[in-house]
This record gives structure tokens, C-alpha cells and sequence, in this order.
């Protein structure tokens, strides 16, 4: 469904995505792993046509991405990026305005149970609050593929408990699901598979089940053994 | 495209409403000056107002170029750029919405400058006409008041105002494009603003001045207007290849 061939990113010097060539497929939770400037942003961003390749592409459904994949494309950035005089509600509004696949029902009904309320200014709100409304906003989306990063970002227990059930929620058959994390005891739970990648350059793409099957080891020990010493939060 | 327009009026809504704030207490102040017969008083505001409504126009130009800058550099272009929309109708959105709001302030300006020109007029038992034609005439000999001269003095200055945003707009973008990342690519962008604006005018000027009133500007109109699409298109056709967000 969602594939990229020889993609490389340059930022002048540094290289942030060196010629990463994978292949992810619909009905799978993908846990993309690695550990600050592995490239985990700067791919998805790619993907989501919001960043132009230095070279190689990124293909969906077969296709290079375009205008017509943003359509089935839900990409939820890390950082927050509504523009300032938002209310939680003008967020869907918006959504709704340039999304045919968004739903404003569903939107409403996330917020509910996330007890969040729709005429709070976003600006306002704390860096959990605004972590869950993302994911709100992404997942009243009915798109083909998620690409969440770092859901899991600046969060409460709780709240991360909220996330990961949403994120379950979204998961059927036919849909991909793309999430970056550092949480990787975390993502462990939620994903079937895993993308690691190191330094810009993919490592490998494994089947959970199949790691510890054949391997004998999880998720979390396979990210120790690749990055060694390399930071492992949460 | 109109949802595009929609939401970048509501980024540019702010400045409006205070350049509107501003434009009415100046008028309250006015019209108290006046009917209290005040000279000091509405010769002032009437100063301050034509300092308003010539700097009320740049500053939505200047906006409008601000509200793009941001778009391109910060976090917040996600919300334009993630969405189905082409660079063209982004930017065409950006433009028209720009192009309106210049063309809707410029008509409001010179209405209300019309009126208190009027009231004042009255006060010396002026014609406002005879009054209009006399300052016309001193500015450029060749200038009268006929429908025809104002409607193309009109259309020449709506058409260099969206030609100097645009052309901003195109130096923007190739800078931000072509320079992602680079602190200082606003002194490219502004450096590329300058040589723009120069063969702009360099080629509008070449209209002979020998011709009628209605004729140079008309023409110098047309070819700010085509200026204005051009830049336009290649502005979103460079967004479209090369700019990341």
C-alpha cells in the first residue's frame, strides 16, 4: 500500500533518509523505531507529500504520492501546527472543509470520551490535551493509511491508555497504520510489526510474531541489540 | 477554492479589524471636529486619515505576504499543505483573497476620502469636483476628470498593488523553495523583491507617455496584470516542485 524506493532526504550536508527502500503493507500496526535524527519524521513527512525527496520516491497504492493520496493519507505531526486562533472545534471544521473522509460526528464523539470540550482555544490547552485532540482529528479521518508520530509524546499514563484504544479502534484489514515512538515497551502492545531504522538508513522490517518465534526475542530486546547504546526512553 | 479564500481571509482577519478600529475612531474624530466646527481638529484627523488609507493597503499586502511566510516556515503549513489542494489553488487562493481585500479597502478608502472631502468642501461653500480636478491637475497636467481617465488611473493602481504583492509573494517562495532551511533567506527573498520590481518597471515604463491618459494606463494595467500572472504561476509551479514544509 505504502512504499518507498531508494528515498533519500538531504538537509545540505547531513543526510536524513539515505536510500530507504520498504514495503508496508494494509492491515498491519507498523512501530517505526530508532532512536532522535534516524530520519523516523522526515520519511513520514515524505510520504505525506509534505516534504519534496532529494531523490527516490514514495509510492501509495502503486502510484507516486500527489494530491490525489493526501485524500487517503492521515498524517498526524508531532508537533502541534493549528493556527493560533483555533478552537478545538474549528480544528474539525477545517478538517471537515478539506477532508471528505473526515467525519465530524466521530470527531465529536472521540472528544466526548476523551473529555475534551470542542470551544476550548487550542492554544489553551496542555500538551496532553492537545496530543489527544490530534489523534482525534487524525482518526475521525476514514483514510486508507495513519502515519502517527510520536503519539504518545508528552503524556499522561491515562491519557496514553486513551491513545492506545483509539488506536486499536482504527485498526481493521484494510487500513495501515504507521506509528513512530520512543515508548517502545509501549508500542510493543499496539504494533504487529516493526521498521527500524538507524542513522537514515533502514535496518529491517519484521513480523513481531515471527521475531519471537524464530528469534526468541522482542521487540524491545531487537531495539537494543541494533542500537546498543543508543537512548531507550520509556 | 472558496474554502481556501475562506480561511485565509481568517488569517488576515485580525489586521483588518484593527485597520477598520483605527479607520473609524479616526473618522469619529473627524466628524466630532467637524460639527464642532473644530479646524485644528479635523485638519488632523483628515491628515491622519489619508496616512490610513495609503498605509492600510501595503499593510494588507504585507500581510498577506506575512500569513505565506509563515505558511512555508512554520509548523502551521501542515495545515495548508497536508490537505488535497494543488500549490496553484493554494496560491491562488492566497492571491485573490489578497487581490480582493486590496480591492474592497482601496473602495472603502476612497469612498470615505470622498466624503470628507465632500463635507469639507461644503464648509468653504466648495465644489468638491472643481476642487478634485484643480489637485489633479497638479499633479499631472495631462489629468482630468472624465469616467473613463479615473476608471483607468483605477484599474492601473489595483494592477500595480497586485503586481508588487505578487511579486513578493514569487520572491518568497524561491527563496523558502530553493533555500529551505536557511536563516537567511529573507535577505534573498528581499534582495529578489528589489531586481524583480526594477525590470518590472523597467518594461511598464517603456509605454510611450505620448499616448492618452486612458490608453497608458490601461496598458501599463494590462502588463501588470500579466506580470501578475506569470509571476503567479511560477510561483506555484516552483511551491509544487520544491517546496517542503
Amino acid at each position: 500500500m505504502l512504499e518507498s524506493r531508494e528515498l533519500t532526504k538531504k538537509f545540505g550536508a547531513k543526510t536524513a533518509v539515505d536510500q530507504v527502500t520498504m514495503k508496508l503493507e494494509a492491515g498491519h500496526i507498523y512501530a517505526m523505531l530508532g532512536p532522535n535524527g534516524s530520519g523516523k519524521t522526515t520519511w513520514m513527512k515524505m510520504a505525506a507529500g509534505l516534504i519534496i525527496p532529494t531523490s527516490g520516491e514514495v509510492l501509495f497504492e502503486d502510484k507516486p504520492v500527489s494530491l490525489e493520496s493526501r485524500a487517503h493519507v492521515a498524517y498526524m505531526s508531532t508537533e502541534p501546527y493549528f493556527y493560533a486562533w483555533m478552537t478545538i472545534r474549528d480544528a474539525g471544521k477545517y478538517y471537515a472543509d478539506f477532508f471528505e473522509d473526515f467525519s465530524m460526528e466521530k470527531y465529536s464523539e472521540m472528544l466526548k470520551s476523551m473529555e475534551l470540550e470542542e470551544e476550548l482555544k487550542i492554544r489553551t490547552l496542555s500538551s496532553g490535551m492537545v496530543a489527544k485532540m490530534k489523534i482525534a482529528l487524525t482518526l475521525s479521518r476514514d483514510a486508507k493509511v495513519y502515519m502517527l508520530d510520536e503519539p504518545f509524546n508528552g503524556i499522561d499514563l491515562l491519557a496514553r491508555d486513551e491513545i492506545r484504544k483509539a488506536i486499536l479502534t482504527a485498526a481493521v484489514p484494510e487500513k495501515l497504520l504507521l506509528l513512530s515512538s520512543h515508548l517502545v515497551e509501549e508500542m510493543e502492545a499496539i504494533a504487529d510489526r516493526a521498521v527500524f531504522i538507524r542513522n537514515g538508513r533502514l535496518v529491517e522490517v519484521r513480523d513481531l510474531e515471527e521475531m519471537r518465534e524464530t528469534d526468541g526475542v522482542s521487540m524491545a530486546d531487537r531495539y537494543r541489540e541494533i542500537f546498543g547504546h543508543a537512548e531507550v526512553n520509556g | 477554492m472558496l474554502r481556501l479564500m475562506k480561511y485565509e481571509l481568517r488569517k488576515t482577519l485580525n489586521v483588518k479589524l484593527v485597520l477598520a478600529a483605527v479607520t473609524l475612531i479616526a473618522e469619529a474624530a473627524f466628524l466630532i471636529g467637524y460639527f464642532t466646527r473644530n479646524e485644528t481638529l479635523y485638519s488632523l484627523t483628515a491628515l491622519l486619515l489619508f496616512m490610513i488609507a495609503s498605509t492600510g493597503i501595503s499593510v494588507i499586502g504585507l500581510w498577506s505576504l506575512i500569513v505565506l511566510h509563515r505558511d512555508m516556515n512554520t509548523r502551521q503549513g501542515y495545515m495548508l499543505f497536508m490537505t488535497p489542494n494543488s500549490c496553484y489553488r493554494i496560491l491562488g487562493a492566497k492571491i485573490l483573497e489578497c487581490g480582493l481585500s486590496i480591492l474592497l479597502a482601496g473602495a472603502f478608502f476612497f469612498l470615505l476620502g470622498f466624503l470628507d472631502v465632500t463635507l469639507v468642501m461644503r464648509l468653504y461653500n466648495e465644489n468638491i469636483w472643481q476642487f478634485l480636478a484643480e489637485m489633479l491637475q497638479t499633479l499631472n497636467e495631462r489629468l482630468t476628470i472624465t469616467p473613463a481617465n479615473v476608471l483607468a488611473v483605477l484599474f492601473w493602481l489595483l494592477s500595480s498593488w497586485l503586481c508588487s504583492v505578487i511579486t513578493a509573494f514569487l520572491a518568497d517562495i524561491l527563496a523558502t523553495s530553493l533555500l529551505y532551511g536557511k536563516k537567511w533567506n529573507w535577505l534573498v527573498a528581499f534582495a529578489l523583491f528589489i531586481l524583480l520590481n526594477i525590470g518590472i518597471n523597467w518594461v511598464i515604463l517603456r509605454v510611450p507617455a505620448t499616448m492618452s491618459v486612458v490608453a497608458q494606463f490601461a496598458i501599463q494595467g494590462v502588463i501588470g496584470l500579466a506580470f501578475s500572472a506569470l509571476m503567479g504561476y511560477i510561483s506555484a509551479t516552483v511551491m509544487e516542485k520544491y517546496l517542503s514544509v
